[in-house]
């Protein structure tokens, strides 16, 4: 099985091709802008896709599978890679399936033997988006919480990662949580993960259920006063 | 029509709060034109793109699905797709400006940028009702009003337009809706506005209609403040019971404004054909007050007056579409004028 995964609720862009029999091989491309720096989802995404499948002999029209990391994170960026996927997936036919962004983030975290994994994307607006793995299980519920309201979620020793990990680092250790240094591709969110996630399900979801997992209603502001 | 042109467009427009998708031959038939309303921005009193961003994401691949299955197509048959680029809703443009690419993408299909303006100046190339010619060709004027925008173009060719004029404020379709929100009409106001008026007498008031502006422009601006200074001076009792006047005459003004420019712009070209586009196209008295200019009148129907899809499939008809992959990188546009030599 091919499987094309990519994740776009952070700034980053991160895109992977993984053949199911040959999992190890997985190939990856990503941009990560310097803090302030402009996304690159919209003009990267789909280029990435089409030269790791090009690099692999291979064309959309090969893939069986499309994952996609629905989030929590930057509203603008999730619909980009939702909608592609979405759309890859009627185009060449392919099933789909959606990744939540923290769990891609705790998967790829690698903590120590019995220790709780919490993923951390920067909400923006002084909040963080939260959510808590032991193992493939989730013990802490996605949420938005203000970084300093951490501390209340009970999470001491747990391994922190994720860019909010990173911004919020005073806050997550302040609340006991381990966070990797700053380099570390931890805080990085994985397509490799996103597709090997994918692998596992036993199908593709109904279209219709995905969607981004916002987390935030939308504010309503109209778009002229 | 050109001998190279492809044999069946799929074409998405998502710049405002409709999610649109369409199936068009190369010769201009509309063979599906899907309009998804999202209703939703009623009770915001205005389009909110948050949430007008969220129900593209939902809505626009069931609208080609939609749109494939009442052409009677599949995505097998499809030559080339095509997708509204700017300008618009940021947010909402990427919906599908993505959807169009990846769609694209994974077929090996061509993909055609087109910009929103070009698509209503576009509409008046389509074939309708079974017709063997399109609406109107070029060289005509172009009126195109709608909530979004108010602009005078001189349509020369199939494939561009050059501004004669364009508002410096307020569109047309949002006078119209600010002054029946003052009116205490639900949004969308201009329809509410439209049959208000009909029970009203529009010479009752007087509202400025903008003049000595340079060249062909508009401004909408005063003639709002116009009517919320007779509001307050009528007070509510009184204004209560003169809407329909008020509405009638408010309408008056604004129909003057947008006529006045045609004619001096049909007169400034030597033209001989008016064309009008936007939702302000489907106004009644508008439609009555430029057949009385002596032009040809190209007025498409209703369906693709407002945004639509298909318009932006007849627009793609004459740019050069890119091959697979060169695409993979657009992006979406805002605002600016991609379309104007
Ligand atoms: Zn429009």
């Amino acid at each position: 099985m091919i499987v094309l995964g990519f994740d776009t609720a952070t700034p980053a862009t991160a895109v992977a091709l993984l053949d199911g029999a040959a999992p190890g091989l997985a190939s990856e491309r990503r941009h990560d802008p310097m803090p302030g720096v402009r996304p690159g989802h919209a003009p990267l995404l789909l280029g990435y896709a089409h030269e790791l499948l090009h690099d692999a002999g291979l064309t959309f029209a090969d893939v069986d599978r499309i994952a996609v990391g629905l989030g929590p994170g930057g509203f603008t960026g999730l619909r980009i890679g939702v909608a592609t996927a979405r759309a890859l997936a009627q185009g060449a036919g392919a099933e789909l399936v959606g990744v939540s962004t923290l769990r891609t983030l705790a998967m790829a975290a690698r903590p120590a033997p019995g220790q709780n994994v919490l993923g951390v994307v920067d909400a923006r607006r002084g909040e963080v988006f939260v959510g808590g793995w032991r193992g493939a299980e989730q013990v802490l519920a996605a949420r938005a919480v203000a970084p300093a309201a951490v501390a209340d979620l009970d999470v001491a020793g747990w391994l922190a990662v994720g860019d909010g990990a990173l911004r919020f680092r005073d806050e997550l250790e302040g609340a006991g949580c381990v966070v990797p240094e700053d380099s570390s591709p931890r805080h990085g969110v994985s397509a490799v993960m996103v597709c090997e996630i994918a692998l596992r399900a036993d199908r593709g979801c109904n279209r219709e259920l995905v969607v981004p997992d916002y987390l935030r209603k939308p504010d309503a502001v109209r778009s002229k006063p | 029509m050109r001998t190279d042109a492809p044999t069946l467009i799929l074409a998405l427009e998502t710049s405002c709060d409709d999610t649109c998708a369409a199936v068009v031959s190369g010769d201009g038939d509309v063979l599906a034109n899907v309009i998804s309303s999202q209703g939703i921005h009623d009770a915001y009193g205005g389009v909110v793109p948050e949430i007008a961003s969220r129900h593209h994401l939902e809505l626009a691949n069931a609208a080609v699905d939609d749109a494939l299955r009442t052409a009677g197509a599949t995505l097998d048959d499809i030559d080339l797709v095509a997708v509204t680029q700017g300008p618009g809703l940021v947010g909402a443009l990427l919906v599908g400006v993505a959807t169009a690419k990846a769609i694209a993408a994974a077929r090996g299909l061509p993909l055609a940028p087109v910009d929103h303006l070009q698509g209503h100046v576009a509409a008046n190339f389509l074939r309708v009702d079974g017709a063997s010619t399109s609406i109107l060709e070029p060289p005509f004027v172009c009126l195109l009003a709608s909530g979004g925008h108010t602009l005078l173009a001189r349509v020369e060719d199939h494939a561009s337009f050059s501004v004669l004029g364009r508002t410096l404020d307020d569109a047309a379709g949002e006078a119209f809706d600010k002054g029946a929100r003052l009116l205490g009409l639900p949004f969308p106001g201009g329809p509410a506005l439209e049959r208000l008026a009909r029970d009203g007498d529009p010479q009752a008031f007087k509202f400025p209609v903008a003049r000595g502006l340079d060249g062909l422009d508009f401004s909408f601006a005063g003639v709002k403040t116009a009517l919320l200074y007779r509001v307050r001076d009528l007070g509510e009792l009184e204004t209560t019971a003169r809407r329909a006047d008020l509405a009638a005459s408010y309408q008056h003004a604004i129909v003057e404004a947008l006529a006045e420019r045609c004619e001096q712009a049909l007169a400034q070209s030597a033209g001989e054909r008016l064309a009008i586009g936007g939702g302000v196209a489907a106004n009644g008295p508008l439609r009555t007050r430029l057949a009385t200019l002596g032009a040809t009148l190209g007025i498409p129907p209703r369906a693709l007056c407002t945004d639509n899809a298909a318009m932006i499939a007849s627009a793609a008809r004459f740019v050069a579409a890119q091959p697979f992959p060169d695409y993979l990188a657009l992006d979406a546009y805002a605002s600016g004028e991609r379309a104007l030599a």
